[in-house]
């Protein structure tokens, strides 16, 4: 099963060693008699899509979660994890993503929150100055953290992190959030942090070119069970990409979902690559003539609650048809743009058009009516009503169709969902099965079956792959290729490079709630594609 | 003829009242800066008034009372906690379950048995007493030294301890709170049974301090008028007491008013600290300071 | 992924699908479990109470039989029981609505009160033909009830003030100015008898024409037009609930309200009519109960029946169907309460064993959610966990 490549010369006892570590969530094995060493002074990837046991390993590790067999050993004696306290005592740190800042909080409260004790400030300030100098983190410990970009956030967790002097850091995903100038950054800290204090980094991530670029050892895992493990430096994107979904992977849409798309190919490479599976040319218009763009965004000014300015003159067009890319880091905007298209705030200013047609921003449902169907990218939130059946969900946005004045046609609605599940393959017991008992990707396929239903004019599809694993991935690209050969424009709203460059004809860069670019398909590199993102014209 | 004299009897009959208000507002604003609200304050006071009474009449001694109308309190608390915060039930329904028990049981006992009343003593500052309209502030029942005391312990407790830290960030973000190894439900009853402690406390005042006795539903909505503090308040422990002054002087209004003279319409009276309650919301419930979790029911891993 | 035990496929040939009667005979393993165990609450709940008794002095046999001679053991008691159930219901039905839409009106007492007090007016004032004065009297009811909840609701939705604390304040003003409106001679209350007698803080009597009619009369079995027009009711907000567009939409917003924004749902007239509606169910079960049971405005009209109301919604789960025997049995236990008196044992008890059996039944159902989630450590967390939208750092500096 594994590639044992580990030196034969003996070492010292790894800092942390999981031996066959198993955790069943009823029927389901997340992890499955799991080996993992990690030593210090070395970066570790560890490597799986989305699903494959990653997180929940993680949380065995960080007490969250108590593992059914196996054993934990830190520098080679047995040791247990009841609690995250047992954790951090352990030498255990976890950098966490946007969950675990407490925004009214200052960074000081943030830093020493979770710790027993009494609350030290001048002390925990003083910490934070110096762990910051240490490691090029400057932050200043009495800012709110409300007010704080998302790098910034990041050194925050970083330092909360370090000043309990771990010895394994484990990061996951953790240049989600980040430019790419903000990630080479990290990856320097992480570099010093490791070599100079002989500290270890478990680096979480189902990207290639990061695990390639970044780590000195790596382990794959795949369906909850190791699959393979070797020095980074003696394998390639491929082998990884092989490994991590169990068969060969083309360069195509699979290769854009594992993130293989490294910062040197260039666009004719990865299109080329895409044309290799069928149907994967993005649409275009056959005269090539002008066409009234589907969607017409000018100058939307939204504020936020206290006043801050979250999209600042936004401008955008999608004509019929085209998959058009907004690609930027988390954070720019991004969120704000979706929930305006899914009619979920009011602009402070500036107009929405479909189809040429300007549309009452301030009529609730407006959009949705004109022709724009939304997949949003917290589907929990805005998308689905968890509570309600996969049959309620399917005709919550246009319960017109399968109604009467105002009764609902039960039996309209259920041929309608009838079709619906097939068409879109959703796998569910029965389309009464309250949508909550479903898989992440099914309930997307819900979401997109019920937007898709409803005939628009514009798809907006905001992080669609987000937590989807491999098939529901491709499955999900399939899917918008074909609406925009039907004519639907499309507007994928994405942080992931990769999908930009197998789904898009146009790209748009996103940054500060702006548009700073859009570029051809043809034109865009990665190179340029980085720079417009830093919110530089390129 | 509104003389000094008549002033003074309306600033001390203010503080009278208010103090009550004043003893659940601090238990109710550290619960709601925890990010919980619960309709049951009212029957933590009034199931507190009702101990206090019952404890005071068998051991002939109100302090004794007073002890254990707040921990008749905690019990309401610590039934509300475990019900929404480990069982999840929505909070609203507990708390309107539990005032409605409360209640019923209260005027259940009540009608059943007989009590001495007893009130706890008075503490006279000699001197201080006699200084015209603020005197009655230093002549008070002792309990509303206590409330002196509790005060900035509620503060130091939400603002500075360890444990207000913790419950702040619950109340912002139960999710990144709980990743940080909080436990949010368990906090979140820590809470709840502070605010039965005194808001039972607060009952217990009310029926040992000052009335000496125990009516059938003596707290009146009180309870309500204590949330509607904390909302007047901007969820700050300031603009809170501020509030339960303003109803306080309301109510001391009320029963002023016709002995001055005014003859104005009772059931108008009665109604003011209610109307009062009502426009002080509309005017200054500002969300923006509101704890963003207020509410919302935890459970981990489901967003 | 199929468990279906009835071989309920959800694809093609959807629209001739068979009712899966093999599901429905056979209740799911929770379903059984609750049951079970709301069964012991029950029966735990009524212990205690019976305990209650005993430990103050009473007797609970003679407590049980009071209970039982009040409330069911023969026609008169069926009558006041029914009696009893009818404001019930109708309250029931009305915190059926909000609950729905997730607003928590918990303001019926007051609207309940106002609503008998507007027609008492109406009745007392109008000169009209009797009928016509009874009908348009309930409307008034109504009406009353409904623009006070409503009031709540703008109060919420343009200055964002909470409903639960607004909806009861309003319920204590309803309450003073009804009373203060029954010692004015020139708004409801009743002439004096005489020069020389008090006047009284209560309204004078309905005329006979006005009062609602009824089939029976006492003390045989009496169903009051009252009853029917609930049971009415009933059954229109039940079908409405379950199968109109206004009902999906209703229940969108209960639970999610940003996904229902997404489907065109407007909050404010959805949530807010929905909160008026149930003011205007109260209203009516006032002014019910002034025109059909006791026929003069007195302040302790309302005796508690906007609370109880709101306990029968909760045992119902906000099901109008289900709030038809629970609003009976609550009827039952307060004609039966009246009989406790002669006991020795004060009828708050009946108060004591109402909100404990709200929670017995609220409690197993979550109990048993909870303890399945539980056994499973919560569903497999999701593969990754969705980014919570606002947490997001969405900082954009003008």
């Amino acid at each position: 099963m594994t590639d044992d490549q580990t030196d034969s010369v003996p070492r010292e006892a790894p800092a942390l060693e999981l031996r066959g570590v198993t955790k069943c969530f009823g029927p389901v094995v997340a992890c499955d008699a799991v080996d993992l060493a990690v030593r210090s002074g070395e970066i570790h990837g560890l490597l799986g899509e989305n699903g494959a046991g990653k997180s929940t390993l993680m949380k065995v590790l960080l007490g969250l979660v108590q593992r059914d067999e196996g054993t934990v050993l830190r520098h080679g004696e047995r040791v247990e994890i009841p609690t995250p306290q047992a954790a951090v005592a352990l030498g255990l740190g976890m950098v966490h993503q946007h969950f675990s800042l407490i925004e009214p909080l200052t960074v000081w409260e943030n830093v020493s929150l979770g710790e027993p004790g009494r609350v030290k400030r001048d002390e925990v300030c003083d910490q934070i100055k110096t762990v910051g100098e240490r490691y090029g983190l400057p932050i200043s410990p009495t800012a709110r953290v409300e007010d704080l970009s998302a790098g910034e956030r990041q050194r925050v967790e970083i330092i909360k992190c370090l000043r309990r002097d771990p010895e394994v850091l484990i990061l996951d995903e953790p240049t989600s959030v980040l430019t790419m100038a903000e990630s080479q950054e990290l990856f320097e800290v992480l570099r010093d942090v490791v070599a100079k204090e002989n500290r270890a980094v478990i680096l979480i991530s189902h990207k290639l070119a990061e695990i390639m670029a970044a780590t000195d050892q790596v382990t794959v895992l795949r369906k909850g069970s190791v699959a393979f493990r070797c020095r980074t430096s003696t394998t390639n994107p491929r082998e990884l990409a092989k490994q991590m979904v169990g068969r060969e992977v083309s360069l195509g849409t699979e290769g854009a979902a594992l993130g293989l798309i490294s910062e040197d190919s260039t666009p004719e490479e990865v299109q080329a690559a895409a044309e290799e599976t069928p149907a994967a040319a993005p649409a275009t218009t056959p005269t090539g003539e002008p066409t009234t763009p589907a969607l017409t965004i000018e100058d939307v000014v939204v504020k936020g609650p206290d006043g801050r300015t979250l999209l600042d003159k936004f401008a955008l067009t999608v004509s019929p048809g085209e998959i058009l890319a907004l690609y930027g880091v988390e954070g720019n905007g991004q969120a704000t743009l979706g929930d305006l298209l899914s009619g979920l705030l009011e602009p402070a200013s500036g107009t929405v058009a479909v189809n040429g047609a300007t549309v009452p921003l301030n009529k609730v449902g407006s959009l949705h009516k004109a022709g724009v169907g939304v997949v949003p990218e917290d589907r929990h939130r805005s998308g689905v009503v968890l509570d309600m059946s996969v049959l309620d969900n399917l005709v919550m946005t246009d319960l017109g169709r399968v109604s009467g004045r105002f009764l609902l046609k039960r039996r309209e609605a259920r041929k309608l969902a009838a079709r619906l599940i097939e068409q879109f393959n959703i796998s569910t017991p029965s389309m009464d099965t309250p949508l909550r008992n479903l898989s992440g990707g099914n309930q997307q396929r819900v979401v997109l079956a019920r937007e898709l239903a409803g005939d628009p004019s514009v798809l907006v599809a905001a992080q669609p792959t987000h937590g989807l694993d491999v098939g529901a991935i491709e499955d999900m690209y399939a899917r918008l290729r074909a609406a925009a050969a039907r004519g639907v424009a499309v507007l994928l709203i994405t942080t992931e490079l990769e999908e930009v460059m197998a789904l898009a004809s146009r790209v748009a860069v996103i940054s500060s709630g702006r548009v700073n670019g859009v570029l051809d398909i043809h034109e865009a590199t990665a190179e340029r594609l980085g720079m417009l993102v830093g919110g530089e014209a390129a | 003829m509104i003389g000094t004299e008549e002033i003074t009897t309306i600033v001390a009959s203010s503080l009278r009242l208010t103090a009550p208000l004043a003893f659940a507002a601090c238990g109710e604003y550290l619960a709601e800066r925890a990010g919980t609200q619960n309709i049951s304050v009212e029957g933590m006071m009034l199931g507190g008034a009702f101990g206090s009474v019952a404890v005071a009449s068998t051991t002939g001694s109100a302090t004794t009372g007073l002890l254990a109308g707040a921990i008749v309190g905690l019990v309401v608390g610590f039934i509300h906690g475990n019900l929404s915060h480990r069982v999840q039930i929505n909070t609203f329904v507990v708390g309107l379950v539990l005032n409605a028990l409360v209640l019923g049981l209260t005027s259940f006992l009540i009608a059943v048995s007989e009590f001495d009343s007893n009130q706890v003593a008075q503490v006279n500052i000699p001197g201080l007493a006699d200084i015209p309209i603020i005197g009655p502030l230093f002549s008070q029942r002792w309990p509303m030294y206590l409330l002196l005391l509790l005060i900035p312990l509620t503060w130091w407790l939400v603002e500075r301890s360890r444990w207000g830290l913790n419950l702040r960030a619950i109340a912002d973000n139960p999710q990144a709170a709980d990743v940080t190894g909080l436990k949010v439900n368990k906090l979140r009853r820590q809470a709840l049974l502070y605010c039965g402690l005194l808001s039972g406390l607060g009952g217990a005042y009310l029926a040992t301090a000052e009335v000496g006795s125990f009516n059938m539903n003596m707290t009146a909505g009180r309870g309500f008028i204590v949330i509607a503090a904390v909302i007047f308040g901007a969820w700050r422990l300031k603009g809170t007491l501020i509030g339960c002054l303003v109803f306080g002087f309301a109510d001391a209004l009320r029963l002023a008013l016709p002995a001055l003279g005014f003859e104005l319409n009772s059931q108008l009276l009665v109604a003011a600290p209610y109307l009062m309650a009502l426009l002080a919301m509309m005017l200054f419930a500002s969300s923006n300071r509101e704890p963003r979790a207020l509410g919302k029911p935890f459970v981990r891993g489901i967003t | 992924m199929s468990q279906d035990a009835g071989g309920s496929a959800a694809t093609a040939g959807g629209s001739r699908r068979m009712p899966n009667i093999a599901q429905l005979m056979r209740p799911s393993e929770r379903s059984v479990q609750v049951a079970l165990i709301t069964f012991v609450a029950v029966a735990v709940a009524v212990v205690a109470s019976m305990f209650l008794v005993a430990a103050t002095g009473g007797s609970p046999g003679d407590a049980a039989e009071a209970l039982y001679t009040g409330s069911i053991a023969d026609t008169a008691a069926w009558s006041e029981t029914l009696k009893a159930a009818t404001p019930l219901l109708l309250v029931a039905l009305g915190a059926c609505i909000s609950n729905r839409a997730g607003v928590f009106n918990i303001g019926q007492e007051g609207q309940l009160l106002l609503g008998a007090g507007v027609a008492a007016y109406v009745a007392l004032h109008l000169a009209l033909p009797g009928v016509l004065v009874m009908i348009l009297s309930l409307l008034a009811g109504a009406l009353a009830g409904g623009l006070w909840s409503g009031a709540s609701a703008v109060m919420h939705y343009t200055r964002n003030v909470n409903i639960v604390v607004s909806t009861l304040l309003m319920s204590f003003l309803a309450i003073q100015l009804v009373s203060f409106a029954v010692t004015v001679p020139w708004i409801l209350q009743a002439p004096r008898a005489s020069a020389d007698s008090i006047a009284s803080s209560e309204s004078a009597q309905l005329p006979p024409e006005v009062r609602i009619p009824g089939f029976g009369q006492y003390p045989a079995l009496e169903i009051g037009g009252g009853l029917i027009v609930s049971i009415i009711l009933t059954i229109v907000l039940a079908v409405l609930l379950g199968r109109s567009r206004w009902g999906f939409r209703l229940n969108m917003l209960g639970l999610n309200p940003m996904a229902a924004r997404h489907a065109g749902v407007r909050a404010p007239w959805l949530g807010g009519t929905a909160l008026a509606l149930s003011g205007a169910f109260a209203g009516l079960a006032g002014a019910i109960i002034l025109s059909g049971q006791v026929f003069r405005l007195q302040p302790a009209l309302s005796n508690n029946f906007g609370w109880d109301g709101l306990l029968v919604a909760l045992i119902a789960r906000s099901r109008p169907i289900a709030a038809v025997p629970v609003a009976l049995l609550f009827g039952a236990l307060r004609s039966g309460s009246s009989f406790l008196a002669s006991t020795g044992v004060p009828n708050y008890l009946v108060d004591i064993v109402q909100a404990l059996l709200v929670l017995a039944f609220v409690v197993p159902p979550v109990l048993a959610k909870v303890r399945s989630r539980g056994r499973a450590e919560a569903t497999p967390p999701p593969a990754e966990p969705v980014p919570a939208s606002t947490t997001e750092p969405e900082k954009v500096t003008a």
